[in-house]
């Protein structure tokens, strides 16, 4: 629901400043185009400032609001550390302030692009400081309750119950209506009686009949065997697990539409066996600065130790996110990702399936040695360019005489290659 | 001819005792109650028919429902903050040292899970011994301290590192004002650092002193060399230098002042190349008690303790021609005639000659210094200039001390590495001393003999989470840096120091460096941030050798001559007396490791007993004399102390001597040392100024019996030949000597059983050389904590359920010529072995000389036979032949009918007859959640019900293969290494790719000395061995 209320927040937000830009366009103008310095800001400044909270580096609006030296602004954003060096005072002071991390110079941008973004910050920080420009309390939607679930089918299923009486008690009344109006006779209840007796002689007859009976057994013996087969091929077999992550990171987004490498999150997959999940400091390299604001980025601040307001780690706050493990080989399998990716050029999705379209990962291939094998025996080694391979005489001669030089023509079927 | 020699493990093999034929008849240690539990028919069967069922039902209604469990979640936690170097699965190296010795520390995911030497050390070229193998263990021991203990006497509880420098500081600054005396005793320091230190703190309270404490002495070394050159050092010793060495009872292979280093000099003029420049040194023993040495010598002389001096004696006469007072032949006369033999060829290698001795006697040393000036040994084969540094233990001072406390002139102890409570000779004197003192503080990390008698122990880290530094021999430095941050709450010894002395530095890592940059790098012409980030890489720095100075000796020797006699005459054992003589043996040492149970379990390297010291006897003296069996428990009595150890009959024990290992009977060194064996610290003397390992004793037996847990004989060939060796002199003639020509040419394969496998790229291979092999034990550990082999215990190994695998087998042989003589056939085959049986048992009775025997080593693994007899029985095809020449093993395959074992002609293979790592029965050998951070996670822990042997490292292989595969080149000749190979300092086990010609296991194999174990059994081994060479005396042979 959280997020409902900051797209909101957000939508108010960018409707209301674009409203105030439009009323104070004339009267900017004569300092800067805030207009302009918008996609100045976003382009070059966005990613460390924001005009409200501090970022990388300080909230914008109140420093430029309050200071209105603008030709000092100019230097300083053209090359702050030209001012340090120089020993300027309030230059020195500023970089101390801010751990002495250095703001990387701008001098691509003129004195009239400047002063663009300077009108931008000022206006849009009086835009967010008016008082009408608070957010409107966003009523929180809540979805309906298990209680009221549960209570909603209790009806029904009550409703259900009164009309089966209901429908029992209508039929006995009629009888009796029927009764005393005297169309109800002995014979009709005789013949009623009759219908009931033939339909149980039916049933019985069929009971009574050996091959209906063995047929029926056989059916349930075939039915019940084949589901036993087919579940005990299935024992331990997992394809398709999707367990409930603690968070709701989605490899559609990153993989799939901002086309992240897999490579840059799972980097072991290379050079180990472990394809290793990602240490939270990979997240941080984007997230310290992308989507700050949503729950589930909050989930790894938070697992950090992390306070993005004063931009702060503190360890003894941190505590490790305990994914749910998807792949499961058991311990007696040695399986190394390098040797697959890196020496076999396999790419991710043969075993791993579209990964890039899934919101959720599950488990894609079964797992089995079955499936390990097929696939030894199907797969040609890549053998060009590997001097490794270059030195096989075996390779070679199975080359010239036109076979195919396969995993499983390696060895790759023995035992010993992954139990040990 | 040596083919025909009779070889035996054991001395129930030897006799064939009905116990030991009963035993090897069958499968199982103890008999299956089978006849007992399907006896009876009908409902009066002990089992019935119906009972039967019953327990079917319920077992498969109990399994299913148990099956229906639904899967366990797995978790998946990253790191937070991944550290850079980091990445999950693959392991990173870090150089340290392991007392002194340069290491690498191999780590998975931040945890140590094994140590490597570093193959660029000097001194062992990259072999390290049993002991370093295991301490990587004794980091993940759960009984360690973990905060800090404070309290008084006998009650000590946690208490906070603040506190306890609170403490220890007030105490100090008291004692500093009061003027009474401080003194620091600790096991010799050889870290520049802690010395460092050490001092500061002695500026910081000028009453303190360092008291050098060792447990295992070598201060008549020191102080003879003291007396005779003015050196006191302990020499560096050159045995590849030397072309003949005679050793009087010194274990310089194993024990003796640096055993890994002595090992790589030695072999280096035994090895196999060596042998091809038709080049072997000499080695004869004197000694009373079989030693890993004396097990390797060319000849080996039993020598009683009391003889030796009049060996020395007499030695020194044969040289110089002077008898000094006191010099008469000795009384024994083998000894005799091989002093007279031994000063020949002494004389003819002048220069090229070492003598060495045990004793820690300064008069013995100094005359054993005399012969070595005689034989111009000074500035060849011994080296005073570039002394080692490990032991500077002065006997006398300890004495002292403990005087010092009874006078009341002492307030504060500071025990470092030093536990005199349980390793000093008067414990009691000690421990009484002790309560005089008001300050006792211990940095042990256990709650050791010593430590719960402080009154606050300050717990050290272990070293691989410490930094510190070393230099073991003059020179030489090797750095100690962290694999892992600290389990517990504990802190580096040197950082307590630091802070109770309010050192200017800030912290011990700082100070290390420190040391580093001022004096260690000056020396070797480095300096900066660069050469210590160097350093941290290569591990060591080493100064430019001094050349060794020649020194001659000159002083006179009269009165040196007379202590001799009367020391001897002292320890020579009257009527129903025996001569005691104490030893270390190779992997418990002198018992500070004694908590580590993989050093417990490993087999002694000569008697093969494990978890357990013992009485050693010559079986004659034993059963004629003391009227004992073997496995007797007998009470040793000397100095007013008894102990009740079982016996041992040990081949080449000296006739009225009994040999019993040091570092057993701990008491309080945690769950799995506490009670093993018994204390034989208390039966050291003190004379002349040094602690001395001879005593007189008594022995008698108390009725009990307590077998011991000895491996020698759990696996049989049944009296089939495995052993080819020859002489020195009929290798010269002949390369294949003792390799029996014919057989080694024979077609075995003419007619076989077996389809041949291809092999098309490699075929893994192995050559083990037994001129090389000393038998020191290092490969058994190396093994089992690479491949996760778990810990039995002793009742277990009595059950022959000992799971190491690779074992090394022992054998025997007689020296004397009739034992040649009496056994002329060979190894035939079939019915050979019952014959051989007798044979052997008929060489004994005809009386043949147990005291002169001599030894081969043979390690022995799965010899991934291309022919294997256990793939031919294995009816769930569990174990199966690889295209690369390997015998494989799938656990989960197995069903553990045990036939492949029984089909197995080498005996290696072993059975899980529990789930080891996780069950609560064997949780005292460290077998815990905890301990388990150090299994390899590349090796599966196999479950109960499994059969296992040695995989050749497959996931060595296979890591190695991958390795070259992503860097796209070929594989590398001895690129991958074995465990066993890695760690072997004689270089004894070479493994590689047979198809490549070039390769060095192929040029290892095409010696003319290599053979086949069992290769008539058509069975293809895949380890080719080759024989042993005696550098024996023509002479002696004639005589």
């Amino acid at each position: 629901m959280r997020s409902i209320s900051l797209i909101l927040k957000q939508f108010s937000r960018s409707v209301l400043l674009i409203a105030g830009l439009a009323m104070m366009g004339s009267a900017a103008h004569a300092q800067g185009d805030a207009a302009k310095g918008k996609g100045i800001f976003t382009t070059s400044c966005a990613s460390c400032h924001k005009l409200d909270k501090n970022g990388i580096g300080p909230a914008l609006g109140p420093i430029v609001t309050s200071d209105t030296n603008d030709k000092w602004l100019t230097s300083w954003i053209h090359n702050s550390q030209a001012l340090v060096a120089a020993g300027d005072p309030k230059a020195v002071a500023i970089y101390k302030q801010y751990n002495e991390t250095p703001m990387p110079p701008f001098p691509q941008y003129s004195d009239a692009d400047v002063a663009d973004v300077l009108a931008y910050i000022r206006t849009g920080y009086a835009e967010l400081q008016k008082p009408d420009n608070a957010q409107p309390p966003v009523v929180e939607e809540k979805g309906p309750s298990t209680m009221m679930v549960l209570g909603l089918a209790l009806v029904v299923v009550l409703a259900f119950v009164i009309i089966l009486v209901l429908n029992r008690v209508v039929g006995s009344l009629e009888k009796l209506v029927s009764k005393k109006d005297g169309t109800y006779t002995e014979q009709d209840e005789l013949a009623a009686e009759v219908v009931k007796a033939e339909r149980k002689a039916k049933v019985m007859a069929l009971v009574m009949n050996k091959k209906f009976v063995f047929f029926v057994a056989l059916v349930g013996f075939i039915v019940s065997f084949i589901w036993m087969w087919i579940a005990l091929w299935r024992t331990n077999v997992h394809q398709g697990y999707q367990p409930v992550q603690p968070i709701k990171y989605s490899h559609e987004l990153h993989a799939g539409v901002m086309k992240i490498d897999c490579q840059y999150c799972h980097s072991g997959a290379y050079k180990s066996k472990n394809a290793s999940i990602p240490s939270l400091n990979v997240c941080m390299n984007c997230h310290n600065a992308v989507k700050t604001e949503s729950p589930e980025i909050h989930k790894i601040y938070d697992a950090l130790g992390y306070d993005p307001e004063k931009r702060t780690y503190d360890a003894s706050k941190a505590r490790p996110i305990q994914w749910v493990r998807i792949h499961n080989l058991p311990d007696l399998v040695y399986f190394n990702h390098s040797q697959h990716v890196k020496v076999g050029k396999i790419i991710c999705q043969d075993c791993h399936g579209p990964v890039q379209t899934m919101k959720e990962v599950y488990q894609y291939s079964p797992l089995t040695m079955k499936w390990c094998i097929q696939c030894h025996r199907r797969t040609e080694v890549n053998t060009k360019g590997n001097a490794y391979y270059d030195k096989m005489f075996a390779v070679h001669e199975m080359i010239k005489k036109g076979e195919k030089v396969t995993a499983a023509a390696m060895g790759g079927l023995e035992c010993g290659k992954c139990h040990y | 001819m040596d083919s025909n020699k009779k070889y035996w493990k054991g001395l129930e093999e030897l006799n064939n005792t009905p116990e030991f034929v009963e035993k090897s008849r069958h499968e199982f240690a103890e008999p299956i109650p089978i006849e007992d539990v399907l006896s009876g028919s009908g409902l009066s069967a002990k089992t019935p028919r119906r009972d039967f069922l019953k327990a079917l039902g319920f077992g498969v209604g109990a399994v299913t429902l148990a099956a229906c469990t639904p899967v366990p979640v797995h978790k998946s936690i990253p790191y937070l903050i991944k550290p850079e170097e980091v990445t999950p699965g693959i392991a990173n190296f870090y150089v340290s040292s392991f007392e002194g010795q340069p290491i690498l520390v191999k780590t998975r995911e931040g945890r140590p899970i094994k140590i490597e030497g570093n193959p660029n050390d000097v001194l062992t070229k990259g072999g390290i011994s049993a002991q370093g193998q295991a301490a990587v263990l004794d980091l993940y021991n759960s009984g360690r301290l973990q905060q800090p203990m404070l309290g008084g006497d006998g009650s000590l509880s946690e208490a906070s590192w603040d506190a306890l420098d609170t403490y220890v500081t007030n105490q100090l600054n008291a004692i500093k004002a009061g003027g009474k005396k401080i003194r620091i005793v600790a096991s010799t320091v050889y870290s520049p650092s802690t010395l460092g230190v050490i001092n500061d703190f002695i500026v910081a309270y000028p009453t303190a002193k360092l008291v050098n404490y060792d447990s295992i002495s070598y201060t008549g070394i020191i102080k003879a060399n003291e007396n005779s050159f003015g050196k006191a050092v302990v020499p560096s010793y050159k045995f590849d230098k030397a072309d003949i060495i005679v050793s009087f009872g010194a274990d310089f292979l194993g024990s003796w002042i640096s055993g890994e280093e002595h090992t790589l000099q030695y072999v280096s003029n035994r090895n196999a190349k060596s042998l091809e420049e038709k080049r072997m040194s000499r080695h004869i023993q004197f000694e009373s008690g079989m030693s890993l040495t004396g097990t390797n010598a060319d000849t080996r002389i039993a020598t009683k303790a009391s003889d030796e001096g009049a060996a020395l004696l007499s030695l020194y006469k044969e040289l110089t021609g002077t008898a000094l007072p006191g010099t008469k032949e000795v009384e024994d006369k083998r000894v005799a005639n091989a002093i007279k033999l031994v000063a020949g060829e002494l004389k003819a290698a002048q220069g090229k000659a070492l003598v060495v001795c045990g004793s820690n006697d300064i008069a013995t040393q100094i005359l054993v210094n005399a012969i070595n000036s005689v034989l111009g040994s000074y500035g060849t084969t011994i080296d005073l200039d570039n002394p080692n540094k490990k032991f500077a233990g002065n006997d006398q001072e300890f004495a002292d001390l403990i005087r010092e406390i009874n006078a009341g002139e002492v307030d504060a102890l500071f025990f470092l590495n030093a536990n005199p409570a349980y390793d000093y000779y008067k414990q009691k004197e000690f421990t009484d001393a002790l309560a005089k003192v008001k300050l006792k503080v211990s940095f042990a990390d256990q709650l050791d003999e010593t430590a719960s008698l402080s009154t606050a122990v300050a717990p050290n880290h272990h070293f691989l989470e410490s930094w510190g530094d070393a230099e073991v021999v003059e020179g030489y430095y090797s750095i100690i840096q962290p694999a892992i941050n600290p389990v517990y709450n504990t802190r580096q010894a040197e950082t307590s120091l630091m802070k109770w002395s309010a050192n200017a530095v800030a912290d011990y890592y700082t100070y290390v460096q420190n040391t580093w940059a001022n004096t260690i790098f000056p020396k070797v012409g480095v300096s900066g941030k660069k050469a210590w980030e160097t350093l941290l890489q290569s591990g060591f720095v080493k100064v430019a050798p001094k050349a060794p100075g020649v020194y001659t000796f000159a002083k006179d020797l009269a009165s040196v001559a007379q202590t001799i006699v009367s020391q001897s005459a002292k320890i020579k054992a009257g009527a129903d007396q025996v001569e005691l003589v104490l030893y270390q043996n190779n992997g418990i040492g002198d018992g500070k490791r004694a908590n580590n149970p993989w050093l417990q379990e490993m087999p002694d390297p000569v008697s093969k007993v494990t978890w357990a010291n013992y009485a050693a006897v010559a079986e004659k003296f034993g059963k004629e004399t003391l009227k004992v069996e073997e496995g007797d428990v007998v009470e040793i009595t000397a100095n007013g102390y008894t102990i009740a150890v079982p016996v041992l009959f040990q081949p080449g024990q000296a006739q009225g001597t009994v040999s019993l290992a040091l570092g057993y009977g701990r008491t309080k060194s945690g769950k799995v040392g506490d009670g093993v064996g018994a204390n034989a610290y208390p039966f050291y003397n003190y004379a002349n100024g040094t602690f001395q390992a001879v005593s007189v004793a008594s022995v008698k037996a108390n009725g009990e019996k307590d077998p011991l847990a000895q491996t020698q004989t759990h696996h049989s060939y049944e009296g089939r030949s495995v052993i080819r060796e020859a002489t020195f002199v009929e290798y010269k003639k002949n390369a294949g000597a003792g390799v029996s020509e014919g057989e080694h040419k024979k077609d075995y394969n003419a007619e076989s059983l077996w389809d041949e496998h291809e092999r098309p790229v490699y075929n893994w291979v192995m050559a083990i050389d037994l001129n090389a092999c000393t038998g020191c034990g290092a490969c058994v550990v190396a093994c089992t904590a690479e491949n996760n082999i778990p810990v039995v215990g002793k009742a277990e190994v009595r059950r022959r359920r000992e799971m190491h695998w690779i074992r090394i087998d022992r054998y025997y042989s007689f020296n004397d010529k009739d034992a040649t003589a009496n056994a002329e056939h060979g190894h035939e085959g079939g019915n050979g072995a019952l014959t051989k049986e007798k044979e052997i048992n008929k060489a004994f009775e005809e009386g043949h000389d147990m005291d002169n025997v001599s030894v081969v080593h043979q390690p022995m693994l799965c010899q991934h036979c291309d022919h294997a007899p256990c793939e031919t029985v294995c009816p769930v095809l569990a174990t199966i032949h690889s295209s690369e020449g390997l015998n494989h093993m799938a656990y989960n395959r197995c069903v553990g009918t045990r036939y492949c074992a029984n089909n197995c002609p080498f005996k290696v293979r072993r059975f899980n007859w529990f789930n080891y790592w996780n069950d609560s029965r064997f949780e005292n050998y460290l077998q815990n959640d905890y301990t388990q951070l150090v299994l390899n996670p590349d090796v599966t822990t196999r479950f109960r019900g499994v059969m296992e042997k040695c995989s050749m490292c497959i996931q060595r292989i296979q890591s190695g293969k991958l390795k070259a595969k992503m860097e796209k080149r070929p594989l590398r000749d001895g690129e991958i290494k074995m465990a066993c190979e890695q760690t072997c300092t004689a270089n004894a086990i070479v493994f590689g790719n047979k198809n490549d010609p070039n390769s060095a296991v192929s040029k290892a194999l095409a010696s003319e000395r290599t053979y086949y174990v069992l290769e008539e059994l058509n069975i293809q081994p895949g380890i080719g061995y080759q024989s042993k060479i005696r550098n024996i005396n023509e002479k002696e042979l004639s005589a």
